[in-house]
């Protein structure tokens, strides 16, 4: 069974219409690489699936369970979104670290206020398992240090450790690297790398052609808020069927 | 003398630091429910909280003192405040407090605006709520963006706590204005006058040092 399935999702701004019949599915332990251009809605459909952005139309389901449904209002309640969110991790583009925040406090934070109001977990616990995260991303050394005394990459691998501490369901990327001085790129590809031999699920918005093709067991294309052409990586970006897709891949390897 | 108008002054100047926190412990707390007003999504009330802040803001604190103080008085035939000292300090606090709630309100809005989006929608997909997201990431931010603006306003509200002799509360200028106008056996001396500003130097010197310290504490994080 796939662990998301998303039906029809519709999304407008006013006039605008920014997610049209947006369907897709996605297994357990798959990377999902979404690719296109700026403004082609990537971004506003990994926000509506994190309950950033409400849907116009469609539905949202997690592990068969009817998270979202824009016509039942009853799935709208706010005090469930709260809930409903941890099924989903969000890193964004630029970091948005908590400054005041040690890195392992950023990772721990959240998780210790859930933790105070369930039960259950002790504080050391999760201290131990945020230090291990931090590991994870090779940053054991830089767990008392605050983002501004990190560099971007550092910044990026210290958020995924902050969305992996909560254990979502599905991870989602909102374009990693694209606030990163080319040279910093690398070390965050790695990590997300990492975490697809993990069998992580994942969803990537990206603009790194080489990484979706090689990380990604599926690629959706969207342009002008529509996915024109998904399918298997090598399929999708190598050998495109759709002419929009050739048109926007071309320009991408010019450069 | 000397000793004679250093007691008198200090008595005032007592008076002046009573105001000050009174005013500094109601509009603090105020102010922050007048900004949250000011933001509020519900349209009625963010515009009439906007109203209030601009009159407030807009009209004299010593034309806000005398209508508070007075007309009351004037409306139902008795005054509504306590006779003597304490009535004209109840009513110079309140006063006060609306005043600079309302200009604190102003701060405290920049200074919440000014922290990134991102930072609420980072609270939010980490499922807290947003109550936890304002006091545990949002507002130590916030008070590192406002200590310059509201040490600024601080610092003019010792000052204008002299604004309450207007309905003669007896602060420190009221106290040194005395020996002027004669009082404790004395009269037509004006050094004592003068004299005033050394305590407003000193206070006001405490404060900056107090703020700088703040700043620097508060150094740790960008």
């Amino acid at each position: 069974m796939a662990i998301l399935e998303v039906h029809d999702i519709e999304k407008h701004f006013g006039a605008t219409h920014v997610l049209e019949d947006i369907s897709f599915s996605l297994e357990q332990g798959q990377a999902l690489a979404i690719i296109g251009s700026s403004g082609s809605g990537k971004t506003t459909l990994l926000r509506c699936l994190n309950f950033l952005e409400t849907p116009d139309r469609g539905r949202i389901l997690v592990n068969g369970e009817t998270l979202f449904d824009a016509a039942d209002p009853r799935t709208q309640l706010e005090s469930e979104i709260r809930k409903k969110r941890l099924h989903f991790g969000l890193v964004f583009q630029n970091f948005n670290l908590f400054p005041q925040y040690t890195a392992l406090q950023n990772v721990t934070l959240a998780r210790e206020l859930l933790a105070k109001e369930r039960g259950g977990e002790s504080r050391e616990a999760i201290l131990e398992a945020g230090k291990a995260l931090l590991a994870q991303m090779g940053l054991a050394d830089r767990a008392s240090h605050y983002p501004h005394q990190l560099s971007g990459g550092q910044q990026q691998r210290v958020a995924i450790a902050r969305a992996l501490a909560l254990q979502p369901d599905i991870l989602c990327f909102d374009e990693p690297t694209s606030a990163l001085d080319p040279e910093l790129t690398g070390e965050v590809l790695r990590v997300i790398r990492g975490l697809s031999e993990q069998r992580t699920t994942m969803i990537i918005v990206t603009h790194e052609m080489a990484f979706a093709r090689d990380v990604a067991d599926q690629v959706i294309f969207m342009d002008g808020g529509v996915i024109v052409e998904q399918g298997d990586p090598r399929q999708v970006i190598d050998h495109p069927r759709e002419e929009r897709t050739r048109q926007f891949l071309s320009r991408y390897e010019e450069g | 003398m000397f000793e004679t108008v250093l007691g008198a002054l200090t008595m005032g100047f007592l008076q002046t630091l009573k105001l000050f926190a009174v005013t500094l412990i109601g509009a603090i707390p105020l102010g922050l429910v007048v900004s949250f007003g000011s933001m509020s999504r519900f349209t009625p009330l963010r515009w009439l909280t906007r109203t209030v802040v601009w009159v407030i803001r807009g009209t004299p604190l010593m034309l806000q003192l005398l209508i508070i103080f007075f007309i009351p008085g004037q409306w139902m035939g008795s005054s509504p405040w306590p006779s003597g000292e304490s009535g004209r300090f109840l009513a110079a606090a309140i006063a006060f407090i609306i005043n600079y709630a309302c200009y604190f309100s102003e701060i405290y809005r920049g200074g919440i605006q000014s922290v990134p989006v991102g930072q609420q929608e980072a609270g939010l997909v980490l499922g807290m709520t947003r109550r936890q997201i304002f006091f545990k990431v949002t507002l130590l931010q916030m008070i590192k963006r406002i200590v310059p603006p509201m040490s600024n306003e601080i610092i003019t509200l010792v000052k204008d706590t002299s604004i309450a002799r207007i309905i003669s509360l007896q602060e420190v200028i009221w106290a040194g204005y005395a020996f002027l106008k004669g009082s404790h056996g004395y009269s037509g001396l004006t050094w004592p006058l003068f004299f005033t500003g050394v305590y407003y130097l000193i206070f006001n010197g405490g404060l900056t040092l107090l703020f700088g310290w703040v700043e620097k504490k508060l150094d740790y994080f960008r």
